[in-house]
């Protein structure tokens, strides 16, 4: 059981691994914003532009190689500073849950390609198969630190 | 493995938000300790018993006490 009920009395002043942790987050986050709102300019006449980043449909060229950049850049820079703010318990979480975004891929990935070489299933979809691994990454990452 | 985190803490009169802050941990590390589902590196253990001012095996129990295991 938890005493969150104890510390809301007082604000506490953020502490230095804290206001990295958040600040990874909030990197992060932005960079989401930035590319959800720049892809919603860059196609005007679609009201759900940002769905087509989950799609296979066809991108600008601009917008793909700024997203590109954004995605490399920024996560490599959000991901350093989480990396180096994050606590023990943070860290087993990120850890096993990698592990089990892995499994996704390890398993799902050779089982759909040998199926479709035997035209018995679609053509293997690496992006699929990514948002298949983030999702469970996701789930597991949450369970371990908040169960 | 048990611990006697929560007995230590209720002592001092401190929140679990404290204790982290005093540990440089996230409160659901501390949370996490407290219920048993997840045991503390050694550096965070030794942090520990230097807060707490006691030895390491004074505040985890192993449960191996007494059965020859060294």
């Amino acid at each position: 059981m938890s005493d969150t009920g104890k510390m809301s009395k007082t604000r506490r002043p953020m502490s230095p691994r804290r206001k990295r942790y958040w600040t990874a987050l909030g990197i992060a986050a932005v960079l989401g914003g930035i590319l959800g709102a720049w892809l919603q300019v860059d196609q005007p006449g679609n009201s759900t532009a940002g769905l087509a980043l989950i799609t296979n449909g066809p991108l600008t060229a601009n917008f793909a190689i700024g997203a590109s950049i954004l995605w490399l850049v920024g996560m490599l820079v959000s991901m350093a500073i989480y990396h180096r703010s994050i606590d023990d318990h943070e860290e087993r979480a990120w850890l096993w849950a990698g592990t089990a975004g892995w499994y996704v891929v390890m398993f799902a990935a050779p089982v759909w390609w040998v199926l479709h070489r035997a035209s018995l299933a679609p053509p293997a979809d690496a992006m699929l198969l990514f948002v298949a691994s983030l999702i469970v990454n996701g789930v597991v990452w949450l369970w371990l630190k908040y169960r | 493995m048990n611990n006697k985190l929560k007995v230590l803490r209720a002592m001092r009169n401190w929140s679990q938000a404290e204790l982290a802050d005093r540990l440089d941990v996230s409160r659901q590390a501390v949370n996490a300790i407290e219920t048993g589902k997840y045991d503390p590196s050694l550096p965070l253990a030794f942090k520990l018993a230097r807060l707490f001012d006691m030895p390491i095996e004074e505040i985890f129990d192993d449960g191996s006490e007494g059965n020859g295991n060294v």
